[in-house]
């Protein structure tokens, strides 16, 4: 379980993020939505460790996570996507995917060198789960190529297939379904869903009503920097206070 | 208290030298993101062609203006040429840095080529050191100074009074933004060059003037003190450049005052290594650009 | 001509030694290291400085530190370990900014600053003077020198092998792919939880220490080091090479070296000879500019480009089928990266 409480960010003289409090309940889906300039990109980029909050605390699991690096809340367990796709341009997919998974003893220097044997049958089962999940995301006919050839919503399945390598315990994802077409973006909801099925919890920024009315159990509004309102998703939405800060700066609803 | 107020005195000269070096580097960084390694020999390049002018018949100055346009040139060419065709590809920097270097390679060598490697000199005269106040100058050394001074407070005014100025400055905050608001970033790329070619060239011909040689490896050997003034007022950050080149250039000269002059540039640059280590991102205040 | 071959081979196995090293750093990782001759002439020094003993000329200045006398292995050794040591000093330094460009402008400078303290403070190396007669190795005091070159050679090429299987086991493991990772998207390998930091620091630092062996062998064979060897041109033209040669795959990089170096400054004794020295020089240096800038625009993987792939489908246990029948296609998508045909044929990545 994952609780924000009070968060606050400013970019010089701004405030993206001033005093944001939410919980995101285990094993669901949360959406955090709302209109553009809300602080949700802002918002996911502290809990995933690149930018440091000037206030407030972030608890993963008890542990409290506000300050850490990147890497160290990876390895709490946190595992992002990103907005504008981030895969391994000059690698192969299957490498892209192979790469995230945690723990591997080959990645030491030294065993490197001296201890082939003890991570090469790692690596042989590493291999074959990473298959696996380029099966389940249909990605395996493009195995071998460089990860850069891929299209858009080839991109996105493949960040999904690369974060789900990583065994998260909680997944954000940054608009997952931007930029894609429909079929694709059924799939990418069908997925998720199947993803919380085992037991993993994501919280998901997206502006696609029809992306979020697959996918999300539950729906934290975000206006001005803090949360406006939470709930199902068709009561925020009817919500006057929330359409008012679409309204102010955005569009309910629609395909962006 | 008196020779270290020369000291200063020195200092400042050095620093004028630096900091026309280091301003033109830093603009011309600042709008194309990579960093000219080539640097060095455009100012050693500059110097030459102002020596080659001056050498033909002109007078000092007009054969510096020369230099200068010459070393403009040179920038806009080695742009046209060179770096447009994989900045329109967006190449990854270290492309483009590993290109500098090439530019290097041939820019010096060409020097050697047509001017050989013996020292030459300009036909000009320093004149005798004066005691102005506590410190101890030549009427050469104010001139540097002066000019100097003229020439980054011009750039001052042209960067943030007129129109062009600000889309240079646009284009070096956010070039993709710059352009999709209608600024022409070829042509204020192009037009960096030019700036920057003449500071550079001016930079090189004091430089020249100070250490009293020119010979080609002159700007090359110069490069790491200018880059050392970079690093400590932010690399891109042209009043960084400034300030970084003011306080190496006093730095270097009063060091000589305690250890062995031989030592200046690897004390100035260990005391840059240190800034480094304590704040990365330079002296200056860090502007609020997201990561 | 026998002895122009052997010397060629020689200092080609030498400079492949450089090259893997800094190979390591910049085709594997990444790093942009503007001054690794730097770590060569260090490894030169301490490899004299650990055999030399004491200063035999009487009259005139000619100091050193250490002068110990050690057997030639030993010192071998330890040329490696103070050019990884001071190449731990230096990466911490930069590792907090690694950007490319930052990291090549301090990289120079630092080397510079080294340079500039090796030439003034004499009891170190000896200034600009040098060091010079450092002893043979082997049997070196007694046989011919054309016996002498192949001895060298002999024992380059054993380091040189050392090196490459170093090289090619990092690459081929989860490390390598790490160091991949890091190169391609620092951001992206730091938010799965990998070290950015420790697995760049363990690379420079294992690459100096080749860089280190390179000096250690190359002053073995010519008994002279000054400052006039590692000016910062030199660590530009190792750069050089490797990018023209092919900055991801070893073999590219050794090909580079050898091809660029090697050939065109030995050649240079059998040109006319064109002007003075200076010209001929001058002219070499500017067709490495020219070379490598349209090697960069046209061509930027380099002569011989990074080959990944092979690896991935030749070595372990495989993971059998993948579900849905398809069968593990032997490179559809490499076959249309065959660009020398031949030569990456048989160039296993």
């Amino acid at each position: 379980m994952l609780e924000v409480d009070d968060i606050e960010f400013a970019y010089g003289g701004s405030k993206a993020v001033d005093g944001c409090s939410f919980v995101v309940a285990d094993g669901q889906v949360t959406g955090l939505i709302g209109p553009n300039g809300a602080g949700k990109s802002t918002l996911l980029e502290i809990i995933a460790g690149g930018l440091a909050p000037s206030r407030g605390r972030l608890v993963f699991n008890g542990v409290e996570i506000q300050g850490m690096s990147r890497a160290q809340v990876a390895q709490q367990g946190i595992i992002r996507t990103f907005q504008t796709t981030r895969e391994l341009t000059r690698l192969p997919v299957l490498e892209n995917v192979v790469f995230a998974a945690p723990n591997q003893i080959g990645e030491n220097v030294l065993a490197s060198l001296f201890w082939r044997r003890r991570w090469a049958s790692q690596e042989a089962q590493l291999r074959a789960r990473a298959e696996e999940l380029l099966a389940w995301v249909g990605l395996t006919r493009l195995r071998e190529e460089p990860a850069g050839t891929l299209s858009g919503g080839q991109r996105r399945l493949l960040e999904i297939a690369r974060a789900l390598m990583a065994e998260p315990k909680l997944l954000l994802l940054d608009e997952p379904s931007a930029g894609v077409y429909p079929a694709v973006r059924h799939l990418i909801a069908q997925r998720i869903r199947e993803v919380v099925g085992r037991g993993i919890t994501v919280l998901v920024v997206a502006h696609n009503m029809a992306f979020l009315s697959e996918v999300a159990d539950d729906v934290v509004v975000m206006a001005e920097g803090r949360v406006l309102r939470r709930g199902p998703l068709e009561e925020v939405r009817a919500d006057q206070a929330v359409v008012a800060a679409y309204l102010g700066g955005g569009h309910v609803g629609g395909t962006s | 208290m008196n020779l270290f107020a020369e000291a200063v005195g020195f200092g400042l000269v050095t620093a004028a030298v630096i900091a026309l070096a280091a301003v033109g580097l830093s603009l011309q960084v600042s709008v194309t993101n990579f960093v000219n390694f080539a640097y060095g020999d455009f100012m050693t390049f500059g110097a030459y062609v102002a020596y080659a002018a001056n050498a033909a018949g002109l007078n000092f100055f007009p054969a510096v203006l020369v230099g200068a346009a010459g070393t403009g040139l040179l920038g806009v060419g080695a742009n046209l040429i060179v770096f447009r065709p994989l900045m329109r590809r967006k190449s990854r920097t270290l492309v483009l840095l590993i290109c500098t270097v090439g530019l290097s390679f041939i820019v010096q060598n060409v020097i050697v080529l047509i001017w050989g490697t013996n020292s030459v000199h300009y036909t000009v005269t320093i004149g005798n050191a004066l005691h102005i106040g506590p410190f101890l100058f030549t009427p050469g050394d104010l001139i540097l100074i002066g000019v100097a001074f003229g020439l980054l407070a011009l750039l001052h005014l042209f960067l943030q009074y007129t129109r062009f100025g600000t889309a240079l400055r646009a284009t070096s905050n956010n070039s993709d933004l710059a352009q999709a608001c209608g600024i022409d970033t070829g042509r204020v790329i192009n037009w960096t060059w030019a700036i920057s070619g003449i500071f550079c060239a001016v930079a090189g011909v004091g430089l020249a003037l100070e250490t009293n040689t020119l010979r080609p490896a002159l700007g090359f050997n110069e490069l790491f003190v200018v880059f050392g003034a970079i690093i400590l007022g932010g690399i891109g950050r042209i009043y960084g450049a400034m300030l970084g080149a003011l306080i190496i250039g006093i730095l270097t000269e009063v060091s000589g005052m305690f250890a062995d002059p031989a030592y200046k540039g690897a004390i100035a640059f260990a005391v840059v290594v240190l800034v480094l280590l304590i704040r990365p991102q330079g002296l200056l205040p860090s502007r609020g650009r997201s990561a | 001509m026998l002895f122009f071959i052997l010397d060629l081979l020689t200092l080609g196995a030498i400079n492949a030694i450089m090259a893997v090293g800094l190979n390591l750093q910049y085709g594997q990782a990444g790093i942009l290291n503007f001054t690794y001759y730097t770590f060569i002439a260090i490894g030169a020094y301490i490899a004299a400085v650990t055999t030399l003993g004491k200063p035999t000329l009487t009259g005139g200045v000619y100091q050193y530190i250490l002068q110990w006398r050690l057997p030639w292995p030993l010192a071998l050794l330890l040329a490696g370990v103070v050019a990884a040591l001071l190449g731990l000093v230096v990466v911490l330094v930069v590792i907090r900014r690694l950007r490319s460009d930052y990291l090549a402008i301090v990289t120079v400078s630092i080397g510079f600053i080294i340079w500039n303290v090796i030439t003034n403070y004499i009891p170190l190396f000896n200034g600009s003077n040098g060091l010079f007669s450092v002893p043979y190795i082997l049997n070196g005091a007694t046989v011919s020198t054309t016996q002498y070159t192949v001895e060298v050679m002999v024992v380059s090429l054993v380091v040189l092998a050392g090196c490459i299987w170093v090289a090619r086991a990092i690459f081929r493991s989860p490390y390598g792919r790490v160091l991949r990772a890091i190169r391609e998207d620092d951001v992206v390998a730091a938010s799965f939880g990998k070290s950015t930091t420790a697995s760049r620091v363990w690379v420079f630092v294992i690459g100096c220490f080749m860089g280190g062996l390179a000096g250690a062998m190359l002053v073995f064979y010519i008994s002279a080091w000054n400052p006039a060897g590692f000016l910062p041109q030199e660590s530009f033209i190792l750069m050089a090479a490797i990018v023209i040669g092919g900055p991801g795959n070893y073999w590219g990089a050794v090909l580079g070296t050898f091809v660029f170096i090697e050939f065109l400054s030995e050649i240079e004794r059998y040109l006319p000879n064109v002007g003075n020295g200076a010209v001929v020089g001058a002219g070499r240096a500017i067709l490495i500019g020219i070379f490598l800038i349209a090697v960069v625009r046209y061509r930027p993987e380099g002569l011989i480009p990074e080959r990944w792939l092979r690896w991935y489908k030749v070595k372990g246990p495989q993971p059998g089928e993948p579900p849905g029948g398809e069968p593990l296609t032997p490179g559809g998508g490499s076959g249309r990266r065959r660009f020398l045909g031949w030569a990456t044929s048989r160039v296993k990545g």
